[in-house]
């Protein structure tokens, strides 16, 4: 199987994990807030020590270019969260808000998924192995904010099925950039480092700005500083030991 | 640099354990510069204590990914006990504080607190830093320089986020700088003996880098986000820190 075919696969595989998020809310229509926290913690923790273990790897290939790209990385999400109108959404509004409200989470879930899907291809370029280790971090993170989506994406009046749906639909630009990354990269490998940056950046950004700031209020800052911790420091082992 | 590696070197040779302990003691003091940009700031808004801590908690987290590599090249299993006991104690070194409400020269309960808890886990994370510097002395003078000044201005944005908690929290300039190098005193206390017992030392070196890093990690995600993004707005302290993160790596990887 080429690389190509296999981080297609992979990312295919962790964009439909994200219909395993709805299966708590088959079991309890209304989650407790705290889930919901819980959730959100555990996908920052997987997304943290994910970009952690490719920032390693990219400061350790060049420092100055993989830490511009983390700039860069930083400041187009930036703007993309400024230009969707999206820098302060609540993502984790349960209750019925406007109709706006759904498709401006899903816009959101699909940023992510288009940001994952190219760290998932710039870690691919690096290794092989690390960008499949990167799709496995990331398809248990898409369960857990799937979780949360799927809350919401019901919360306003969306069938279970069509909420799974949706999650998974969100998730599909993690394959698509995943695939064009790496095809772009692979031949130019002065790319590598400012690449991996730029998708760490990202992802760091994306964790401190969409994941965790609501945590906190819905489970209590304890709880969600030691979920995080602890699910940051396993992903960061687990790399550590593949590079072995 | 190495003229004056040279020069040094008969004293060091001469007296090892003077030198260690005096490098050692300027790590501990170059803490102290970070109060300085402070210096030149004003009275603090919850606003910028907000995003003071956001830049506090990037450079910190930046520490923690360095010190939690480190650890690894040495030992992964170890480095994650370690990471999980750090963790532990700063859990419960939150509640006994909130158990017993210090709150000093009249300083809201929350405030006093985070001062507190950052200038001891800043503190415990001083002792494997000193550990460090002592073992380094046994590889060699070159590579003592070298971790020392490392080490010392590795201390500097240390420095930077204790005071970024201790200023809000009013104290002033100089008391933030003295506790800055207070936090650090374990270095040249500890660079001693590790220098000494090089070899007992060596195996509970991921252990102790894994311990510094846990309790920074969860210093920041228990005291300082929180924080910061009660007042703060959104955009500008994911900015802040992520960009203090990535400095702080680059940092350390340029040393």
């Amino acid at each position: 199987m080429t690389p190509v075919w296999a981080l297609a696969l992979a990312t295919a595989v962790a964009a439909l994990t994200a219909a395993l998020g709805a299966v708590p809310l088959r079991i309890r229509r209304t989650l407790p807030l705290s889930w919901l926290g819980w959730s959100n913690a555990s996908a920052a923790g997987l997304m943290l020590g994910g970009a952690f273990v490719l920032a390693r790897e990219g400061l350790g290939l060049n420092p100055l270019p993989a830490a511009l790209g983390a700039g860069a990385g930083i400041a187009v999400l930036l703007w993309s969260h400024w230009f969707a109108g999206t820098s302060e959404l609540d993502l984790n509004r349960i209750e019925s808000v406007d109709a706006t409200y759904a498709p401006r989470v899903l816009l959101v879930q699909t940023l992510h998924g288009a940001f994952e899907g190219m760290a998932i291809g710039a870690a691919a370029v690096f290794d092989l192995k690390l960008g499949l280790f990167l799709a496995l971090a990331l398809a248990v993170h898409n369960v857990a904010e799937a979780m949360t989506l799927c809350a919401v994406l019901c919360g306003q009046g969306i069938q279970i099925s069509r909420a799974a749906t949706l999650a998974v639909i969100s998730n599909l630009g993690q394959v698509l950039l995943a695939v064009v990354t790496y095809s772009l990269v692979v031949p130019a490998p002065e790319l590598r480092a400012p690449v991996l940056g730029f998708a760490t950046g990202a992802l760091v950004y994306l964790v401190l700005v969409d994941l965790l700031p609501e945590a906190y209020e819905q489970s209590g800052e304890t709880s969600i500083a030691v979920v995080t911790s602890l699910t940051t420091s396993v992903v960061i082992l687990l790399g550590g030991l593949l590079r072995l | 640099m190495d003229a004056w590696t040279a020069g040094l070197t008969p004293w060091l040779e001469q007296h090892p354990l003077a030198g260690v302990f005096s490098l050692a003691t300027i790590t501990a003091l170059a803490t102290g510069l970070g109060a300085l940009p402070f210096a030149l700031m004003r009275q603090v808004s919850a606003r910028g204590q907000a995003y003071a801590s956001a830049v506090a908690g990037g450079l910190m987290m930046g520490a923690t990914l360095g010190l939690i590599f480190e650890g690894m090249a040495r030992g992964m299993v170890q480095t994650l006990i370690g990471v999980n006991a750090g963790v532990l104690f700063v859990l419960a070194t939150a509640r006994l504080l909130h158990r017993y409400e210090v709150a000093p020269d009249a300083f809201s309960g929350g405030d006093a607190r985070r001062m507190l808890l950052m200038i001891l886990v800043m503190t415990v994370h001083s002792f494997s830093e000193g550990v460090a510097v002592g073992a380094s002395f046994a590889g060699g003078l070159p590579l003592a320089v070298f971790v020392t000044l490392a080490i010392a201005i590795h201390n500097i944005p240390e420095g930077i986020a204790i005071t970024a908690v201790l200023r809000p929290g009013g104290i002033s300039v100089a008391r933030s700088a003295g506790w800055s190098v207070f936090s650090s005193l374990p270095q040249p206390l500890m660079a001693v003996p590790a220098f000494l017992l090089v070899e007992t030392f060596r195996p509970a070196l991921p252990y102790a880098l894994g311990f510094a890093a846990g309790a920074m990690l969860l210093m920041v995600l228990l005291e300082l986000l929180p924080g910061a993004y009660r007042e703060g707005r959104r955009p500008i302290v994911g900015v802040l820190m992520s960009a203090a993160f990535f400095l702080m790596l680059l940092f350390q990887r340029m040393l």
